[in-house]
């Protein structure tokens, strides 16, 4: 079993990271850059280790640095968190060889499947519905002009390794076709150095449905139920649920059975999430894999009862799943609100001091991830997400009304943040009724 | 005389889209900040010919740092 944990990340996924292993006693170590110094988990950590300055491609971005302090201060596992380097399959694998355990899957897992179009060959091959498109890739303006024609227009170009919706090129008819690949090829060379693209049709009236899984190196997988995370703005989640109000039992057997054959398939051991669009007329259409803890797991973790970054230490140990799908049991209801240091009406991000701060009243029933201190500085430098709030009842109206209270009581001054956004969402008759999708938020504005 | 494009928003810089000697007029797009990893345009308040570019990818950037140098014909 794993014994001193180095956590690769900052923000409040190191805090949460830190929890678990308490509760595991194993020793955590933080790495921090010169802009997180005085953030609240260094004093909850064994060892705190500077690793760089601001700037994240010389810090949080930096292999070489964080593997030298995993060296240095002994530890036998790399947590890598969310965002960053968790799902670069170079950096699992300087982890591996310093003789240091990864928590999460192989680097020759990690490597397969930063490719889009391997992925989808994936699903493919073990008859799963991927979103209509081609399964290879396309490097020529007539091929993208004989998809359209053939397919209906419009099209997207999609990068092969691209994320974080950039690079994503809507392409109206044919005299836009040659553009707009030229476009999301040069894009896809800078941000991702790779400019492969393929293409993908429009799904009408799309919903975002995702099934976290837990995976051992035995090829036992199971499924801890889906997240609905159709609330979105700029390809971001805002607001995450579970149950979705539209997956019916038969729907989640379904996404169950599917999840679990592109994970045997591909050999994935550890956490991990298979995205699904849900079109308007109930067609579910695997998207892709995310292949590390994500943002919004707390809300499985209160309907299952199930400590997902525990499992990740487990697994990572070499720890076998002691539990059947069928014993897993979801109970009530529960919603994530992501509060971002950003103006909630234009999105502009907002950085600074925090000045004020006061906190719900936290319980059972609502749950707070974040690292914030009063006077602590959110530098302009990272993501903007300041805090997650967690909110469980009995049934959908119960999570959201006490969601309600909590972001009503939740005072942070010194930064604007989205919290009367998510309080609009959640007042919301379409948010109450359940009828949104993806396109929700942007038809606001 | 010489003026600078100043950084609108702290942040990291994405890049200048600007090179020295290009002719620039007031309005136009010189660089592009990236705050909390949202790109915040920087418009050029002036008329000029780029003098200096100062700053380059993944620079850090507080309110008010030179990006751009401009000759202005005022």
């Amino acid at each position: 079993m794993v014994s001193r944990v180095l956590i690769a990340n900052r923000g409040e996924i190191v805090s949460r990271i830190i929890k678990t292993c308490k509760d595991m006693n194993i020793s955590t170590i933080a790495v921090y850059s010169e802009a997180d110094q005085d953030a609240p988990y260094l004093q909850q950590v064994d060892e705190a280790v500077l690793i760089g300055p601001a700037n994240p491609v010389q810090s949080y971005l930096n292999i070489e640095a964080i593997v030298q302090a995993a060296r240095k201060t002994g530890a036998d596992a790399v947590h890598p968190g969310y965002g960053f380097l968790s799902e670069r399959g170079a950096f699992a694998e300087a982890v591996e060889n310093a003789g240091i355990t990864w928590v999460g899957p192989s680097p020759k897992v990690l490597k397969s499947i930063s490719s889009k179009s391997y992925c989808r060959k994936i699903a493919d091959s073990v008859e799963v519905p991927v979103i209509p498109g081609t399964l290879g890739l396309v490097a020529r303006t007539d091929e993208v002009v004989d998809y359209g024609v053939t397919n209906g227009w419009p099209v997207f170009l999609k990068l092969d390794k691209g994320g974080g919706g950039k690079g994503i090129e809507r392409v109206n008819g044919v005299s836009e076709a040659e553009k707009a690949l030229q476009r999301a090829t040069r894009i896809g060379e800078m941000a991702f150095g790779s400019g492969a693209c393929y293409i993908e049709s429009v799904v009408e009236n799309p919903r975002h449905i995702e099934v976290q899984f837990l995976a051992d190196e035995t090829g036992n997988c199971v499924c801890l139920g889906e997240r609905e995370c159709s609330v979105q703005r700029r390809h971001q989640k805002i607001i995450e649920e579970a149950p979705s109000v539209v997956v019916t039992e038969n729907d989640r057997s379904l996404l169950f059975d599917r999840t679990v054959r592109i994970i045997q398939k591909i050999g994935y051991q550890g956490a991990g999430t298979l995205e699904f669009l849900r079109s308007g007329g109930g067609n579910y259409y695997f998207m892709e894999i995310n292949a590390r803890l994500q943002v919004e797991h707390p809300v499985t973790e209160y309907l299952t009862g199930i400590d997902i970054v525990k499992w990740q230490l487990l697994i990572a140990s070499g720890a076998q799943l002691d539990f059947s799908q069928q014993a897993v049991q979801f109970k009530g209801h529960a919603i994530e609100a992501r509060v971002y240091a950003e103006d909630p009406e234009t999105f502009i991000p907002s950085p600074g001091t925090i000045t004020e701060l006061k906190f719900p009243l936290q319980d059972a029933k609502i749950r707070i991830d974040h690292a914030l201190k009063k006077n602590t500085s959110v530098p302009p430098y990272y993501d903007p997400m300041l805090a997650k709030v967690i909110a469980w009842g009995t049934d959908r109206v119960k999570a959201t009304n006490r969601l309600n209270k909590a972001l009503s009581e939740f005072q942070i001054e010194g930064v604007k943040t989205t919290i009367p956004l998510n309080l609009r969402i959640l007042q919301s008759p379409e948010f109450q009724n359940g009828t949104i999708d993806t396109n929700f938020i942007d038809n606001w504005h | 005389m010489e003026k600078s494009v100043d950084a609108i928003m702290p942040g990291l810089c994405a890049r200048v889209v600007v090179t020295e000697g290009e002719k620039v007029s007031s309005g136009q797009e010189v660089a592009v900040i990236n705050c909390m990893k949202t790109e915040i345009i920087v418009n050029s308040n002036f008329d000029g010919v780029v003098k200096q570019v100062l700053s380059k990818e993944w620079d850090e950037l507080q309110v008010g740092d030179p990006m751009v140098i401009l000759e202005t014909s005022e």
